[in-house]
């Protein structure tokens, strides 16, 4: 009995251990086979990564750094233009919203813009629309007037830039993708901390008119950056018979030329089909919490900290802190999120970065003393700069190459509203309570939760992703071993037509 | 007709005699009646240290000053007691101040109407206490320490605001510097360059200056001044006006410098491209630059998309 029960004991032993080994890889399988669903064959042609790709990095900065900045550091001419204009201080604050709005929304044009024609034209009529609206504001005379140039068309300009700036970075990467994005993405707080203080002294200088007409200049750069962005040649895949006739028809086309030598098809300009995308739909509801909870402690921690006794200037100087703690995190997380520990986990390392912007604000409310809310600006520094770095990284990294521009606009005229709702919601939470902690805690929990819902929505969906892609594997499979059989049957049947000779080579399978 | 005459005559010297008897009423200075002044009192207490009372005023006031003393170690029943103004005695105010209730009490009325009278007054007891009482009227509030820039043919808006605190004042004047001195800005109604407008909004006090058409010889300095008749007070703005050409100069800079750098830039685009199709040797189309504003552009565009063609 004994030496059955060893034998059985070293039996169960063995499977026990079996079993583990077997665990710990589908674990690991499970952790490492998952994210970038765009490798090089997908895309037709493998990315630079490098060469001209880094001054294409350099164009993208200065244009994502217009359009983040611009809404931002423009808040300086306000009181200016209130008081020559006569308008009152909430119908001035509109400028902003509304620059931004039409920033957001026109995400989907600009999408369909950059897929027809390419990044490089339209940065460059971006630059142009942005420039020419600076110039005709300069001249305005009446509130409207401003809401329209620089609003609407200032704001139009600005979506046409950041579409076709991310656009021109994904045919350009992808090993080293991340981290041309966190470079590109850091041009927005480099430009806000260049642009404020330049804003400050052209008015002193020029007054507001003046320095519209000279911020409108500056913004032509844009037109620089466009420049630097060379298109990339596509190989194509190959193209339908009815496309290439067409091709064929119209040779006086050329200004409408397209990518090498392919023929894109013209993508409907709202592309619906986005949303039976799963990861799409994850991403794009954790964002949304992320967007409502994000720009609300911005607007008010000056507010707050000299509510908690800190003085004027000191307060002013936390934002300054903030961005230039932002300046650095965001290259710093392109770098970390290149690594080949992070990179295939990115889903998980960007929800990780949301939920702890969102503890940040969670723990501000027990933030009194100066040095304390200092070391708060830090972070929260640290936690937006990983954030948007990664922000359309991840985005990316779901939707491969080929539906990423028509993805983004879909994604930021979604993001539209609540970005408009959330600061105004934020204010109307301190007017009612009378306390700043109520925003905090507000903005906090909806991106820990936004947060917590990527991450465990991602583990699902990946798991979900790798039973369908082992099903697909599997029918794959069987139906290689059909068509096999088939195969081998015909010449088994062709065999037998030609002769007995040749019955002895074949081996029937 | 010598009956009219005669009145006339009778009139004309009646108009004589009660002139001259005008004449001589007015000869004789009389005191004018003074205005009837509202009352207002301060009060100081002396307790071993010397006191200094700031009092604001808002309009000319009949200002009574109580002084009380509680005294020394050795109370005297009787102490000297005389007033200043800005450390100079006044005249006749020395009085001999009895021992009331275990303090020494002084008493002046003064009657503030003017700028002279808003002083420091003091009261002083023998002479060890003092208690000084700093007069002060209405202060201007926020004004603009930046200069305004406008432009040539512009319309510009000067702002002098007073505190919450402070009243309305009798009246709100401009005055433009004028090398030392200070001009008075008449609001003309035939020129309509200049219009004051004085508004109260949120409780703050504002006086506005618009200048229309402005030229460039409008820079300087405007003072705004509100009276309020104990006092006036006054705010400068700085108002700098610059013609067109001052911004565009560095505008115009940086359009060439952006069309430099395009230019650079695709030309480089192009020889690189060149280079790589004659080390090639096939024309593979490299460069599909659909730049919609260089012109230069579009001669070697047509012939890449004639190569486009033949491929």
């Amino acid at each position: 009995m004994c030496h059955v029960t060893r034998r059985q004991i070293k039996q169960q032993g063995e499977t026990l251990v079996i079993n583990f080994a077997e665990t710990i890889g589908a674990a690991k399988a499970l952790s490492e086979r998952n994210m970038s669903p765009a490798p090089a064959d997908e895309l037709g042609y493998k990315p630079l990564d490098g060469g001209w790709g880094w001054m294409v990095v350099v164009g993208a900065h200065i244009s994502i750094g217009f359009a983040y900045s611009t809404p931002k550091a423009l808040s300086i001419f306000f009181k200016e233009i209130q008081e020559e204009l006569g308008a009152s201080y909430s119908e001035i604050a509109w400028i902003s919203s509304i620059m931004l709005a039409a920033m957001y929304a026109g995400g989907p044009v600009s999408s369909a813009l950059v897929n027809r024609f390419g990044s490089r034209p339209i940065v460059i009529l971006g630059g142009l629309m942005c420039w020419a609206s600076m110039v005709t504001a300069s001249f305005g005379t009446s509130i409207i007037y401003i809401y329209f140039f620089i609003g609407v068309i200032g704001g139009c300009g600005l979506a046409l830039n950041l579409n076709a700036s991310l656009t021109i970075i994904s045919k350009y990467f992808l090993a080293k993708r991340p981290l041309a994005n966190g470079l590109a993405m850091a041009g927005s707080p480099v430009f806000l901390c260049f642009l404020a203080p330049l804003n400050q002294y052209l008015l002193d200088k020029f007054g507001w008119r003046g320095s519209l007409l000279i911020l409108g200049g500056l913004m032509l750069n844009c037109c620089v950056a466009g420049a630097l962005m060379r298109p990339v040649n596509t190989p194509c895949k190959p193209i339908s018979g009815a496309t290439q006739k067409m091709v064929e028809e119209q040779p006086n086309n050329s200004i409408t030329k397209l990518k090498g030598s392919c023929v894109k098809n013209s993508k409907k300009f709202l592309d619906l089909t986005f949303f039976k995308d799963r990861g799409f739909i994850i991403y794009l509801i954790g964002n949304m919490m992320f967007i409502f909870g994000a720009y609300a402690p911005i607007v008010f921690l000056p507010a707050y900290a000299i509510d908690q006794g800190v003085e004027d200037y000191a307060a002013a100087y936390l934002l300054s802190i903030m961005g230039f703690v932002d300046m650095f995190i965001r290259p710093g997380t392109g770098l970390v999120a290149n690594s080949k520990w992070i990179r295939p986990r990115i889903q998980y390392f960007f929800s990780f970065a949301m939920i702890f912007n969102g503890t940040c604000h969670l723990v501000c409310p027990l933030l009194k003393s100066h040095a304390l809310l200092v070391a708060y600006a830090v972070f929260f520094g640290i936690g937006f700069g990983m954030v948007f770095a990664l922000i359309f990284e991840c985005l990316m990294d779901l939707m491969g190459n080929e539906r990423f521009p028509s993805a983004v606009g879909l994604v930021t005229i979604i993001e539209c509203f609540p970005m408009l709702l959330g600061p105004p919601t934020a204010g109307l939470l301190v007017d009612i309570y009378g306390d700043y902690k109520y925003l905090f805690f507000m903005c906090g929990s909806v991106i820990v939760a936004g947060g917590l819902f990527l991450f465990v929505m991602n583990i699902c969906n990946y798991h979900m992703l790798e039973k369908e892609k082992t099903a697909k594997d599997r029918e794959q499979h069987q139906e290689n071993q059909e068509n096999q059989e088939n195969r081998d049957q015909v010449s088994i049947s062709e065999a037998a037509q030609q002769g007995p000779r040749l019955e002895n080579t074949e081996t029937p399978n | 007709m010598s009956a009219s005459w005669k009145q006339i005559f009778f009139q004309m010297l009646l108009l004589l005699v009660s002139c001259r008897h005008i004449n001589t009423k007015t000869s004789v200075p009389t005191p004018a009646p003074l205005p009837p002044l509202p009352t207002e009192v301060r009060s100081g207490i002396h307790n071993g240290e010397n006191q200094t009372e700031k009092v604001q005023l808002t309009k000319p006031v009949n200002l009574v000053l109580e002084c009380t003393w509680t005294g020394n170690q050795n109370k005297l029943p009787n102490v000297t007691g005389h007033w200043r103004k800005d450390g100079v005695e006044i005249e006749d105010s020395l009085l001999t101040v009895p021992l009331e209730n275990d303090k020494y009490n002084l008493k002046r009325e003064f009657r503030i109407v003017s700028k002279e009278d808003l002083r420091n007054y003091s009261c002083v007891f023998g002479n060890e206490a003092k208690i000084d009482f700093i007069l002060a009227g209405p202060q201007m509030g926020e004004v603009r320490d930046k200069p305004i820039v406008s432009y040539v043919g512009d319309s510009v808006v000067i702002l002098c605001k007073l505190n919450e605190t402070e009243p309305r004042p009798m009246s709100w004047n401009w005055y433009r510097a004028n090398g030392t001195d200070k001009e008075l800005i008449v609001v003309d109604t035939d020129s309509h360059r200049y219009k004051i407008k004085v508004e109260k909004k949120e409780k703050e006090e504002k006086a506005k200056l618009v200048v229309h058409n402005l030229t460039q010889a409008d820079s300087g300095l405007y003072y705004c001044e509100a009276d309020y008749g104990i006092n006036t007070t006054m705010g400068h703005v700085e108002l700098k006006v610059i013609t067109l050409w001052e911004p565009l100069k560095p505008f115009i800079a940086i359009v060439v410098e952006v069309i430099i750098l395009v230019a650079a830039i695709l030309l480089y685009e192009k020889s690189q491209s060149r280079s790589k199709d004659s080390a090639a040797g096939d024309g593979t189309s490299a460069d599909q630059t659909n730049t919609l504003t260089q012109g230069e552009n579009n001669g070697p565009e047509e012939s890449s998309s004639m190569r486009q063609r033949k491929v």
